[in-house]
């Protein structure tokens, strides 16, 4: 899988390997279950034992077990893939994201900007007449 | 068949003509087995036969290699000395050698598959009760079953888990937070972010690369080793405390970006320690210790670290190229330039990369850092990476990118070389900010001049506004004179518009008068100003109180040479025209009054005037002193002194 991954150049191919990689997991489980239950049918005559033919049949059965569970994690992986996938690549989430960010700063740029210029006015004011008191009164 | 043993009578065995009956269907029919092939029921019989009871038995095994005439032939010759002790030893250990001897030619032959084939010999099925193999299978899908089931269970919990603390949040949900402030992409299997400035027209070389990575699951850390949690990011403390605000995703910044970094911009006066130890906070070897931070602040931290090399890098480029008459030194992170004579304005790069720093190190210089100057240089840089993004409009489409607005004028409006080279000329960073630096220092002189002179000169008050609009390099102050009380009557106001390196003083009348950075020299024009403004407002005085206005002049020729500028003066005559004053303004000595009556009261016939017609000719001035007067201040006392001239 990881091989897979590593190897697409385009976005297409890279979506291609996620659309198998769902098939191939989906399909894992389901003839790894058949199998188990082919086994527990047990009509298979071989050479070998019948406690060696047991022996195996748990051993096989387990192994598809293991399959099967792996099958569902690498789902769960392909999920987080696939979501992963989505946040970095949905330009047009992030450009609104963006837009919406900019929106936000020039307001408060804005803001910041009248606020600042309303309280320079109010000190210029303010030192106007502070100075005048100061520089006329007899204690400098 | 055939004759296995032969001991003294040979019996001769047939097997049966009939099959083995295998199984009788209920109808009665009966299924036979398949009779044996030959060569099974050689290898069957010959299965049976007890080899290790052949001992000492001269009998000839009957076997389909022709080989084992000559081993037997060796072994009936040997029988015949069966005489010393150790005879049965010797037959053992002979017997012994010649059945290993068979056996490795048995196994040679058996390897070459011309002559032999070994094969499996059907044996009767062992005796397995069917009950015994139900079992098995149950055992075996039970088994099965748990595998899944615990899979199973992995994930239910996994999804649980997440459900449960809904406080950290899910990975992808910040991932996605990320996503929408900082560049990130996909590089094979790991995430890579990009926390440079290079989209908003940085051009610095350093990349700012960061890796995002899944953070480990508190529960894993807590219960594996100590060792285990300090694996991911291999230098916090093994006891680093589990916040409760842990994130789902950990950023991982290269380490040359890792800690605090800021410009450190002080103004030194003299040479007082030319390389000071303050940047000695440097590289201390810890890495950081922010590793529980959450990832915003530390990209932003990082971000500024970068911008702050970004920035001290270019300057130090600048000052290096720079020409300047005293040369601007870089000495490590630390770039001096002289501002004004005497006067060094010192930029340096602090970057801490532990929380070890040493706090006894920064503050004996903190209290000389310039916020205004370093917010100016951030200010100045993005200011360039602006430019570098944005281009004017229109962009020819073939021609480069970037000449300025006013170059794509130039070829409309047909300006000349000089124009064009005038074009060419830009300031850098570093000229920009030492000029702010020398504005400062300007504007620093310029009001202690004025408040010192303020301080020292009581009487025409000196009142001094400075404006509210005013740019990083020009401001500009407007100085009142005028006397208490009198304030409608004459008030002298000039202008001072402080540059970089010079003042610009715009007077009453309208003269421009243009100054160094020496603050001696608007310390001299100020005196001037307000000698002058006395003379004027005594002027305005005498108008007031219907007095009449002889003679004037703001440059009086007489007298003693001032050292800086000239006296002035005025004669004032009263009404009637038999009281004359004059006054003399000047910076250094002050103001002196005297006063004459035109027609003495009281008049004596000498023998060089004999009528008193003369005495209308004017006579000698006498002083007045003028520190015994009444009266609050100069023009309060010229006032006072008219009144009494005019009644008397």
């Amino acid at each position: 899988m990881a091989a897979q991954r590593a190897l697409p150049q385009s976005k297409e191919a890279l979506l291609k390997s996620y659309t198998t990689r769902l098939k191939e997991d989906v399909k894992s489980m389901l003839e790894n279950f058949e199998e188990i239950i082919k086994l527990a049918k047990g009509e298979n005559d071989s050479q070998l034992s019948r406690m060696t033919q047991c022996e195996q049949d748990t051993y096989e059965m387990h192994v598809r077990a293991a399959n099967i569970v792996r099958a569902g994690e690498s789902l769960m992986k392909l999920v987080s893939d696939i979501k992963q996938y989505l946040i970095l690549n949905d330009f047009p989430s992030v450009n609104e994201a963006i837009a919406q960010n900019s929106k936000l700063f020039r307001t408060k740029q804005a803001e910041c900007d009248q606020k600042l210029a309303s309280l320079r006015d109010d000190m210029a004011a303010d030192l106007y007449d502070l100075e005048e008191e100061y520089y006329t009164s007899i204690y400098k | 068949m055939k004759t296995i043993m032969a001991y003294s009578v040979n019996v001769s065995v047939e097997a049966p003509i009939e099959n083995q009956i295998q199984e009788i269907t209920y109808d009665g029919q009966e299924i036979y087995q398949a009779p044996l092939t030959l060569s099974e029921n050689l290898a069957k019989i010959a299965q049976k036969i007890d080899f290790s009871k052949t001992n000492g038995e001269d009998i000839k095994k009957e076997s389909e290699s022709g080989e084992k005439g000559e081993e037997d032939a060796k072994d009936s010759a040997s029988f015949q000395s069966s005489l010393w002790p150790w005879d049965s030893v010797r037959n053992k250990l002979r017997n012994a050698l010649t059945e290993v001897c068979v056996l490795a030619d048995v196994l040679a032959i058996a390897k070459e598959k011309h002559y032999m084939v070994l094969d499996p010999v059907p044996q009767e099925p062992a005796e397995v009760k069917p009950m015994i193999q139900v079992y098995a299978r149950k055992k075996a899908l039970a088994g099965a079953a748990s595998v899944i089931m615990m899979g199973a269970d992995r994930l239910k919990n996994c999804q649980n888990e997440l459900a449960r603390n809904r406080s950290t949040p899910d990975f992808h949900i910040e991932l996605l937070r990320l996503r929408q402030n900082w560049r990130l992409k996909k590089v094979s299997n790991s995430i890579i972010g990009d926390l440079s400035y290079r989209t908003a027209g940085s051009k610095f070389p350093q990349t700012g690369m960061f890796e995002v990575t899944k953070a480990e699951e508190e529960e894993k850390s807590s219960t594996s080793p100590p060792a285990s949690p300090s694996a991911g990011n291999n230098v916090s403390g093994q006891t680093h405390p589990p916040n409760s605000k842990a994130s789902a995703l950990r950023v991982t910044i290269p380490s040359e970006l890792q800690g605090v970094a800021y410009i450190e911009v002080l103004c030194q006066k003299d040479q007082e320690d030319l390389c000071s130890a303050n940047i000695s906070l440097l590289n201390n070897s810890a890495h950081s210790s922010n590793a529980d931070m959450h990832w915003q602040q530390k990209l932003e931290a990082a971000q500024n670290v970068l911008f702050c090399k970004e920035l001290f890098s270019q300057l130090a480029r600048e000052a290096v190229h720079l020409r300047a008459p005293i040369p601007h030194m870089v000495v490590g992170n630390q770039i001096m330039a002289t501002v004004l004579p005497g006067i060094q304005l010192i930029i340096g790069l602090c970057h801490s990369t532990g929380n070890d720093k040493k706090p006894a190190a920064p503050p004996p210089h903190k209290s000389d850092h310039d916020h205004v100057l370093e917010h100016s240089l951030h200010q100045l840089l993005r200011e360039v990476h602006h430019k570098n993004t944005h281009h004017p409009f229109p962009h020819p489409s073939s021609g480069p990118l970037g000449p300025s607005k006013r170059r794509c004028l130039a070829g409309p409006t047909a300006a000349d070389r000089y124009e064009l080279l005038e074009m060419t000329k830009s300031q850098t960073l570093l000229e920009q900010i030492i000029q702010q630096a020398q504005h400062y220092f300007m504007r620093l002189r310029t009001e202690y001049v004025l408040d010192t002179i303020a301080k020292e000169v009581k009487d025409p008050l000196i009142v001094s506004h400075w404006n509210a609009l005013n740019s990083p390099t020009q401001s500009c102050v407007k100085i009142n004179i005028l006397t208490h009380g009198y304030d409608t009557v004459c008030r002298t106001s000039l202008v001072v518009h402080i540059g970089e390196k010079s003042l610009k003083c715009v007077c009453r009348d309208g003269r421009v008068m243009h100054m160094s950075y020496e603050p001696q020299e608007l310390r001299d024009l100020i005196f001037c100003q307000i000698y002058q403004h006395q003379i004027t407002a005594v002027q305005a005085l005498a108008k007031c109180m219907g007095w009449q206005f002889l003679a004037n002049s703001s440059h009086l020729g007489l007298g003693a040479v001032e050292p800086l500028g000239n006296a002035s003066s005025c004669i004032l005559a009263s009404p009637i025209g038999d009281r004359m004053i004059a006054v003399r303004c000047e910076p250094q000595t002050g103001v002196q009054v005297a006063i004459a009556h035109s027609p003495r009261k009281d008049f004596f016939p000498g023998q060089l005037v004999r009528e008193r017609k003369w005495e209308n000719l004017g006579g000698s001035f006498k002083e007045v002193r003028w520190d015994k007067m009444e009266g609050k201040n100069f023009l309060n006392k010229m006032e006072l002194l008219m009144a009494s001239l005019t009644s008397s």
